[in-house]
């Protein structure tokens, strides 16, 4: 009974023998990498490129559920980046304006 | 004005999701873009190798998707040209790559 789904998902259009599972999949590395970063120091933190991450997220959260068929798989991978993003944003922005030191100003 | 209409109505375009999900993208090319004179020690390592990862996979996503999304494509072309360039600025400046001037002293 288990080895003919497991056969149904391995064989499935959308299924790890194509680009169709693997290119949504990876992108969960996005959101690991800035897991990652979570511990470097705001400074070194990118506004475009958290603001990139975030868009894109939340962007491709909404039109995952309009697409058909709703892609959930697709959909949690954005919602996470989304979140990655918004927390690295409210890092650096936490650090840039909440210290009045001249230092933090003038790295922008 | 008849091709500009055929574009607005067409199957990826921009009354469709087709269209917005990859315009999205195409904000890590400018932040990419946005970013290429900042010091390397600002480049983040994981997520511009994450970056390259990612942009080579859905290069062919956007190929073998039905409809066939070419603007897809061209956004992730353009990204992993940007993001390998990042890549190479971090691993040079974390020591990985020899600096050329140095194999040019030794000739």
């Amino acid at each position: 009974m288990a080895a003919s789904k497991v056969q149904a998902f391995w064989n499935h259009p959308a299924g790890p023998k194509t680009i169709h599972f693997w290119a949504p999949t990876f992108k969960w590395g996005i959101s690991i990498a800035n897991i990652a970063d979570f511990s470097k120091p705001p400074e070194t933190l990118s506004y475009p490129q958290q603001l990139a991450v975030t868009c894109t997220g939340l962007i491709w959260s909404r039109y995952s559920m309009v697409i058909t068929p709703k892609n959930w798989n697709l959909f949690s991978v954005n919602v996470a980046m989304a979140g990655t993003g918004l927390y690295q944003l409210s890092r650096k922005i936490t650090h840039d304006y909440s210290s009045d030191t001249e230092t933090a100003v003038a790295k922008e | 004005m008849a091709s500009f209409r055929a574009f607005l109505n067409s199957p990826v375009g921009p009354k469709t999701t087709h269209f917005w999900g990859p315009v999205a993208n195409w904000g890590f090319v400018a932040a990419g873009l946005a970013d290429m004179n900042k010091p390397p020690e600002m480049i983040s390592g994981n997520m511009t190798a994450a970056m390259c990862v990612y942009s080579a996979l859905f290069m062919r996503f956007a190929w073998m998707v039905q409809p066939r999304n070419y603007l897809l494509l061209a956004c992730h072309v353009s990204n992993e040209t940007v993001q390998l360039y990042q890549l190479s600025r971090w691993a040079r400046g974390q020591g990985y790559l020899a600096p050329k001037k140095d194999e040019a002293a030794t000739e």
